[in-house]
């Protein structure tokens, strides 16, 4: 369970005091910084954490680094590393008193509030029969002192719209492809009816008549079929024209006929982390009650082999007319999203859409785990895409979009092949443009392939320094902004 | 091929090319020959798909009422968008579809700027290039038949002009062509050097250390990666003193030149390691580019800097977790013994920076796989500390056609080079290959401006190009003469 988070404007008995200090270690407790000075690695940098056991209980000096280079999301980090260093230890009520004495506003509070927030996830225990109780968080309550109480609430409120929405996208990334099945999908997404937002699912009968073909070759060698969500958040003006979300869901990839590797395919159960994070961003806008209309549109199937299964070389019809050769079973992401692209700018019309999808290997080849790749041609909404990742930490980088890639996907039997089976080809960027040949030219249009990004790697650098390790629910901070900014 | 520049008029013998813009308007030369032909454009047009799209072309044969052999029509697109870029074009066309024709001369007739006139005939003398030396056997008519290629203009003289500049990039490019496409046992790092050394002749000063010197100079990172070789280790520096400053700070230019890389104990699998011979192409690229410089005498302080090695296992070769000492003292475990053109590189940027004290310096590699992946062979990686020269050199790759594509270069992937017993290793991991490699550079760069260019994807091309054909494609030199001359020559 994630800690309570609760503000006061006094301090209050607890189990521990958490204190801030920057670099100059100044600090109304002052014996705390004659014990640091020059005596210790704590610098008071950003992320620095360190208990101490006095007589009169744990103290917690926790680096708040210079004031210049304090903004949301530094806080954000010190929150998060807060929270990671302490919520085993043994301390069950942290009582988090730097607001007033390191001159934090209420706004600052509620930043440090959310970084807790955003690192205290993990795996639900219902996956588990026994519990290790060395591995239970202790910390249960944090107490954060402010200026403001009721300002700090507000602040937070919003705030924690995102980091449960986040929460929420993060559950379903982890859930395994036996729980998670394209229903098991379904059932998850009634979590959202309550808060007001509309979904509509297109079942496999609904696809066959629309035509949304690809989707249906992805899933057609599962005994559980494809589908496609649709949510709605109407919270803007009426008949106003939506910003469309759309999301990879594959539930679990086998690569189908052209199957995988054996080995580490179980990390395959999050080849829907795309739909995933729409679903959270969804969450997100309608606990916050944003005042915008969005449709989250999420291309949900389990890419299976078995004799129904579509075979390489198979020719299929998309949505938009457009035929494709589908040369490799395993290029399966582009094909639910090509109909699910075309269906969304045809039956919602919206002002621009947006897609995520774990799409390429080849992309962690390109920009590794720190930066997902953008693709667009419309250079306002890279920039605007640009600066709201950079806002919340979520790093983009733009690559190529352009007619140059087509020569990798041409088909000598229909109008496109799914990718090219050259080794070192651009795969990243072919998938691009096969996606742009669903997309009508007039709409403004991003996709953002974050295979590297949707989890966390396994390796101690890996860890992503705000949401710690498993997955990130990359996209919702960034594309929350992008809703905020209109 | 011999170029040459006349008067416009009808020619009576050979082939004649002639331009049409889109919508199947003619130009004024292709209006001329329509009329001395009796409307045979016009006809021809109207029953073809010919329409004068860009890089359209309909090619007639023994055209009636006129005694040329040949006439061709080119496309040249939308009026407003004629640029260098097309007449270059226009010009690789020319010798695409006419140089084996049987014609020994062809006439272009171009009706725009005497500068479009040059890049026309720019564009044909790169395009006509052939690394055929080691054929002894090639029948006639595989050869080109083409011997004489007339642009006719009236803006002929100023034209003719034009040109002298341009036929001085191409012998860089050529050059740069040349020594990409020499098999290795012929190009190796002290023939290579022999090879710059013959620049001389063109004012260039020209310096080789050998492996004593470098090792004194501590260079320890170049020498481990040649270690394994029988062939010595050579570190070539060529400058060029254009600038009426004599001592103001050159612009420099680094270059790779693993001669051959076998990978060395880290062997690559055999197939396709034949493509290993141009694992020297940045350096190529160097070589070819300070030609150029010298051979349109720019106004211009430039060095150029090349670490030259063969990467072989041997019993003497550099082993995997191998700690070398760099040049600039910080040390390096050798992870992968194939990933040896950045500790080459490292030792190359750091003496360049210590001799020379550049206001920019640009390093060219073949550096990595991860880069044909991430960017394919349409775009050079493009990493930089300084973002006025990443403008300047995007600016420049569009202007030439040598287009680069900028790729992140900072602090998050730097710990994916920590090692556990040295400064740094030399390999990140599968993950942003590419970034890694740079973010290794960046180590061995100080304060200077600098831009490093992974090449890797378009060094070698395995099909013709407008201007370019299949194979080494020498990319760099055009686009960074234009660096030069845009930003740093005296005008």
């Amino acid at each position: 369970m994630a800690p309570e988070i609760v503000f006061a404007a006094a301090p209050v008995k607890a189990d521990a005091l958490a204190v801030g200090l920057r670099p100059d270690l100044k600090t109304a407790q002052s014996w705390i910084a004659q014990a640091l000075a020059g005596k210790h690695r704590f610098k008071g940098e950003e992320g620095d954490v360190l208990p101490i056991l006095t007589p009169d209980g744990w103290f917690v000096a926790v680096g708040l680094d210079a004031e210049d280079d304090q903004d949301a999301c530094s806080l954000r980090r010190v929150g998060s590393a807060l929270f990671a260093e302490l919520c085993d230890g043994g301390i069950e009520h942290l009582c988090l008193d730097m607001g007033l004495d390191m001159g934090l506003s209420p706004q600052d509070s509620a930043e440090l509030a959310y970084g807790i927030a955003l690192r205290a996830w993990r795996p639900s225990d219902k996956y588990r029969s026994k519990l290790d109780p060395d591995e239970a968080w202790s910390l249960s309550k944090i107490t954060i002192v402010t200026s403001d109480v009721k300002a700090a609430q507000t602040y937070f409120a919003r705030l924690d719209a995102v980091a449960t929405g986040l929460r929420y996208a993060r559950d379903l990334v982890v859930a395994p492809g036996n729980e998670l099945t394209p229903q098991g999908f379904v059932t998850r997404l009634e979590e959202l009816f309550p808060l007001g937002i509309q979904v509509e699912v297109l079942d496999a009968k609904a696809l066959r008549k629309q035509g949304l073909n690809l989707l249906l070759a992805v899933g057609q060698g599962s005994t559980n079929p494809p589908l496609l969500a649709v949510l709605r958040w109407n919270g803007g003006k009426k008949n106003a024209a939506p910003l469309a979300f759309v999301g990879k869901g594959i539930t679990f990839d086998t690569g189908g006929i052209s199957i995988k590797d054996g080995e580490d395919m179980e990390e395959m159960k999050g080849d829907m982390g795309g739909a995933a994070t729409v679903a959270g961003l969804m969450m997100a806008l309608a606990l916050r009650k944003a005042p915008v209309n969005a449709v989250g549109v999420l291309a949900i199937a389990e890419n299976m082999p078995s004799g129904t299964a579509t075979r390489p070389g198979d020719v299929v019809t998309g949505y938009n007319g457009t035929t494709v050769e589908i040369v490799d079973t395993d290029a399966e992401g582009r094909l639910a999203l090509a109909d699910a692209l075309a269906w969304t700018a045809k039956q919602c019309e919206p002002s621009l859409m947006v897609d995520l999808a774990t799409l390429t290997g080849a992309v962690e080849v390109a920009l590794g785990k720190k930066r997902a790749g953008l693709f667009t041609a419309s250079d306002k909404l890279a920039k605007r895409l640009m600066q709201a990742g950079e806002d919340e930490d979520e790093l983009l980088w733009r690559l190529p979009l352009v007619d140059f890639y087509d020569e990798g996907i041409k088909s000598a039997a229909a109008d496109l092949r799914n990718c090219s089976w050259d080794d070192l080809c651009p795969d990243h960027l072919q998938a691009a443009r096969f996606l742009q040949h669903f997309v009508p030219k007039s709409l403004a249009w991003a996709h953002l392939d974050i295979a590297g990004l949707s989890e966390a790697g396994d390796d101690e650098d890996g860890d992503e320094p705000l949401t710690g390790p498993g997955p990130t629910g990359f996209g919702i901070r960034l594309l929350d902004r992008l809703a905020d900014k209109g | 091929m011999k170029i040459s520049f006349a008067k416009p008029s009808l020619p009576t013998e050979g082939a004649l090319v002639v331009g049409v813009l889109e919508g199947r308007v003619l130009t004024a030369s292709a209006a001329k020959a329509d009329e001395a032909s009796g409307g045979l454009l016009t006809r021809a047009m109207a029953a073809s798909r010919f329409e004068g799209k860009k890089d359209q072309t309909l090619l007639l044969q023994a055209p009636a009422g006129l005694t040329v052999a040949r006439l061709l029509l080119v496309g040249l697109g939308k009026p407003e968008k004629l640029t260098a870029l097309t007449a270059q074009g226009l010009g690789g066309i020319v010798i695409a579809q006419l140089s084996n024709s049987t014609d020994a001369q062809v006439t272009v007739a171009v009706d725009g700027t005497a500068d479009f006139a040059a890049n026309v005939a720019y564009g044909a003398l790169l395009r006509s290039y052939r690394f055929d030396k080691y054929r002894t056997k090639e029948k006639k008519e595989d050869k080109p038949s083409l011997k004489k290629l007339v642009v006719a203009t009236e803006a002929h003289s100023e034209a003719k002009k034009a040109f002298v500049t341009l036929e001085a990039i191409a012998e860089g490019v050529f050059l740069t062509r040349d020594l990409a496409s020499e098999p290795a046992n012929i190009i190796y790092p002290e023939s290579l050097a022999a090879e710059a050394k013959k620049l001389a002749a063109l004012g260039l000063e020209v310096e080789v250390l050998g492996e004593k010197q470098m090792k004194k100079l501590g260079m320890g990172a170049l020498l481990g990666v040649g270690q394994g070789s029988e062939k010595e280790s050579q570190l070539v520096t060529l400058r060029w003193t254009g600038a009426d400053d004599k001592e103001a700070a050159p612009v420099a230019f680094v270059g790779k030149g693993v001669t051959f890389d076998t990978g060395g104990i880290c062997i690559k699998p055999a197939g396709g390691m034949e493509d290993m011979k141009w694992d020297m192409g940045g350096s190529a690229v160097v070589i070819g580019l300070m030609k150029a410089l010298a051979a349109r005498k720019a106004k211009v302080n430039v060095v150029g800097v090349v670490g030259l090695v063969e990467n072989m296992p041997s019993g003497n070769a550099q082993r995997p977790g191998d700690v070398v000492t760099s040049m600039s003292g910080q040390t390096i475990e050798v992870i992968n013994t194939d990933a040896e053109g950045r500790l080459v590189l490292a030792d190359a940027l750091w003496y360049c920076q210590q001799q020379f004290k550049p206001k920019a310096m640009i390093d060219l590699a073949t550096l990595t796989g991860a880069i044909i992946i991430s960017l394919g062979d349409h775009y050079a990686g493009l990493f930089s500390n300084d973002d006025t020269l990443s403008e300047q050199l995007s600016d420049a790759g569009k202007d030439v056609g040598e287009l680069v594509w900028r790729l992140p270069l900072d602090e998050p992937y730097d710990k994916q080079i920590k090692s556990e017993i040295a400064d740094m290793k030399n390999v990140g991991g599968r993950e942003a290959g590419s970034i890694t490699a740079a973010m290794f550079l960046k180590r061995f760069v100080k304060d200077t401006p600098w831009a490093h260019l992974d090449i890797a994807g378009v060094t070698w091309a395995k099909k013709d190009g407008p201007v370019t054909p299949k194979g080494a494609t020498a990319f760099g030199v055009r686009l960074l003469d234009r660096l030069v001359a845009a930003n740093y020559e005296q005008k």
